[in-house]
């Protein structure tokens, strides 16, 4: 039984099953929602007019018993950046789809008047209700509502009041094992593109699912038994591991000493108060208030990165404080306290919107005179001017960039609209290539995690040396490859130093599929994928101009370094050329 | 100027054993003239080599050759804390004389 596509045709407010076509079967994850988009999106489209379309997909081995792989890929026209986007996230919502054998879901076309729906997929079919009860809610509450009404098994997915606000900051949120909103495909207003299609919630329940459908079972059994093998075995991956003891702020401390860690929007690189935020404080604080630390995003991680933050007393839950999120919201607004950044990020995820990028825009506020650097109150204050649906706060959800125009500020750290993640290109130039090239904006995932070796790569790579481009493109590109397997991308930790692991994932992929791809095929499936958002980029009108840095970065010294960014332009523009 | 080491992690533990620590528990000095290298200061407060994963000296990744000097700003991270890919940042190091 082939795969479906879902397509809710929100015109009609109909909800029809198609076989997903052949050219489709054996993608998932990126690689489909890219394609898809791609291939029925008009690139000069209105991100938030009738055209664009949201699509939804569960990588190839989403939904099976392979560790780490509940990976779940979101795509459309990114109202943020105007190019394509693709944002991802770990949740069990992504699993069920894949036992439902749900290929993608195609969310397209407006519902008229101004009702707001709920895509209720269950293993019978799928169907609209209306959800304007939920409007200009918090996440929090209604994701308790939702599990009331339609049972503790269902998975959620859900945009907020940013969306309502068609935010160019504003996420999708899935659920969290507890039933947390803050699981988030944050980056890029996907959010307000599934607000404006009229649709607010998916919920799925799998119950009686077939499961997915698996060619070649030994061929898969035996390739999770060797990345299962990989992941337990590596120093970063395993049992008592960095990720797992401490969680992804176990950065915080280690890119402070590299001199990278950007603090007061990007005008230094290290500050000895950043450890009072750092993972070692974090992971103490959350085991004496009763909080859950490590802890799974999804059923079936063996990495467990992940953890749930409370209040003293382990009051008011939010979930996960990612190192991406205690950055932007503490260093980078000069606010070194856990509890206020526990806070701010708490109310983040319950408006629907983007850490990163709602930290950068902060940060850029603070900047432009409209609170002080450090003010933790009124950061949360702002916040409090979205829920409120102010002008000031139509501002702020639009991102950094708009918020740094209308407060007069030049230092805003962004590139194609989207504002960069936790380390600074001045001080560790490779990212900063991949900041800039990325057809997704400025995003560290898009070129982080996968070792030059297995490219075929020399390995030199001082951080300060501007060379960086072929480093970029190999990370880029076998970043495109995980992000379509459903695979979380920190496998990559193991299976760069564990060749066997590497391979446990081709064979678990060739098992789902019954296909013979080779470490070989690994570099042209990226590249496929990358062709293909960069040629809807081209024809959404962007250039080699706009693979570039913001101004600033090559004019003021960043210290202690005291390094620009020099990455010479004829670099960038060595990274893709197709 | 003496050396400032900073210990994080499940380091400060022996940093708290051998009476280093000083205000913040992950942060003090050394002075001592025979301390030439990254290896002499794990000697002296006795870490082992594989006990730990990265180490910035002066925000530079570092391996246990490299020579330290007085005012050197030195990190040390245990090995459960190792995250950094080793292709990504190369150490700096000096050769053994």
């Amino acid at each position: 039984m082939p795969k479906k596509i879902i397509r809710v045709n929100m015109n009609k407010l109909e909800a029809n099953y198609e076989d997903l076509p052949e050219k489709y079967q054996a993608l998932g994850g990126r690689g489909l929602t890219s394609t898809i988009v791609a291939d029925e999106v008009p690139p000069t489209c209105h991100p938030l007019g009738p055209n664009n379309k949201i699509v939804l997909a569960p990588g190839i081995v989403t939904g099976t018993n392979a560790p780490s792989s509940g990976r779940i890929s979101v795509g459309g026209k990114s109202p943020l950046t105007g190019g394509i986007k693709e944002a991802n996230a770990g949740t069990d919502f992504g699993q069920k789809l894949g036992r439902l054998r749900i290929g993608a879901i195609i969310i397209e076309g407006q519902s008229e008047g101004k009702d707001y729906y709920l895509l209720k997929i269950t293993n019978d079919g799928a169907e609209l209700k209306n959800a304007n009860k939920w409007v200009g809610k918090g996440l929090y509450e209604v994701y308790k509502d939702l599990r009331k009404e339609f049972g503790e098994k269902i998975s959620i997915c859900g945009v907020g009041i940013a969306a309502e606000l068609r935010g160019g900051n504003s996420g999708l949120s899935f659920n969290d094992p507890e039933g947390l909103p803050s699981r988030y495909a944050g980056r890029g207003g996907l959010g307000a593109v599934m607000a404006s299609r009229g649709l607010k919630f998916i919920i799925v329940d799998d119950t009686g699912a077939p499961g997915v459908e698996i060619k070649n079972a030994e061929l898969f059994k035996t390739g999770i038994a060797k990345l299962v093998k990989a992941l337990g075995d590596h120093d970063v991956t395993k049992p008592g591991g960095a990720l797992n003891t401490y969680g992804t702020a176990v950065l915080i401390n280690i890119i402070n000493e590299s001199g990278g860690l950007p603090q007061r929007n990007f005008s230094r690189g290290q500050d000895d108060r950043s450890s009072k935020v750092s993972g070692e404080e974090k992971a103490e604080e959350i085991k004496k208030r009763g909080g859950a630390r490590p802890h799974a995003c999804h059923p079936g991680c063996v990495i467990q990165c992940s953890e749930v933050w409370t209040k003293p007393g382990g009051k008011d839950p939010v979930g996960v404080l990612e190192y991406e999120s205690v950055w932007a919201l503490g260093p980078n607004c000069e606010i070194y306290d856990l509890d206020t950044i526990g806070e701010l990020n708490r109310a983040i995820n319950d408006l629907g919107m983007d850490t990163i990028e709602t930290g950068d825009t902060i940060a850029v506020a603070m900047e432009g005179g409209l609170i002080e650097f450090g003010d933790g109150k009124g950061a949360i204050k702002l916040l409090e001017e979205i829920r409120k649906k102010t002008p000031t706060g139509r501002i702020l959800v639009n991102g950094t960039e708009f918020t740094g125009k209308a407060f007069g500020v030049t230092r805003i750290p962004t590139v194609k609209g989207q504002s960069m993640p936790a380390y600074d290109p001045r001080a560790i130039k490779g990212i900063g290539v991949t900041y800039a090239t990325s057809p997704m904006g400025a995003d560290h995932t898009a070129g982080y995690a996968i070792a030059t070796e297995i490219m075929g790569v020399g390995g030199t790579a001082d951080r300060l040396d501007p060379k960086k481009a072929e480093l970029s493109r190999n990370l880029q590109v076998a970043t495109a490859v995980v992000d379509s397997t459903g695979y979380c991308l920190f496998i990559a930790f193991a299976i760069l130093d564990i060749v066997e692991g590497l391979q446990g994932v081709v064979d678990s992929v060739n098992g789902v599929l019954g296909a013979n791809l080779t470490l070989d095929d690994i570099p042209t499936i990226g590249m496929q994928v990358i062709e293909t958002e960069m040629k809807f980029n081209k024809a959404a009108g962007f250039t080699s101009l706009d693979d570039r840095l913001p101004e600033f970065m090559k004019e003021e010294k960043f210290p202690p370094d005291n390094e620009v960014f020099n990455v010479s332009d004829e670099e960038l523009d060595s990274v893709f050329k197709f | 100027m003496p050396i400032q080491v900073k210990l994080y992690g499940d380091l400060r533990k022996i940093a708290q054993q051998h009476n280093y620590s000083k205000g913040a528990p992950n942060i003090f000095n050394i002075n001592d003239i025979g301390i030439k290298s990254v290896r002499d200061i794990l000697k002296k407060i006795g870490i082992e080599e594989s006990e730990t994963s990265h180490i910035f000296v002066n925000r530079a990744y570092s391996g246990f050759r490299k020579k330290v000097k007085d005012g050197d700003r030195v990190a040390i991270f245990p090995r459960n804390m190792a995250l950094l890919y080793k292709w990504y940042f190369k150490k700096v190091e000096d050769h053994d004389e």
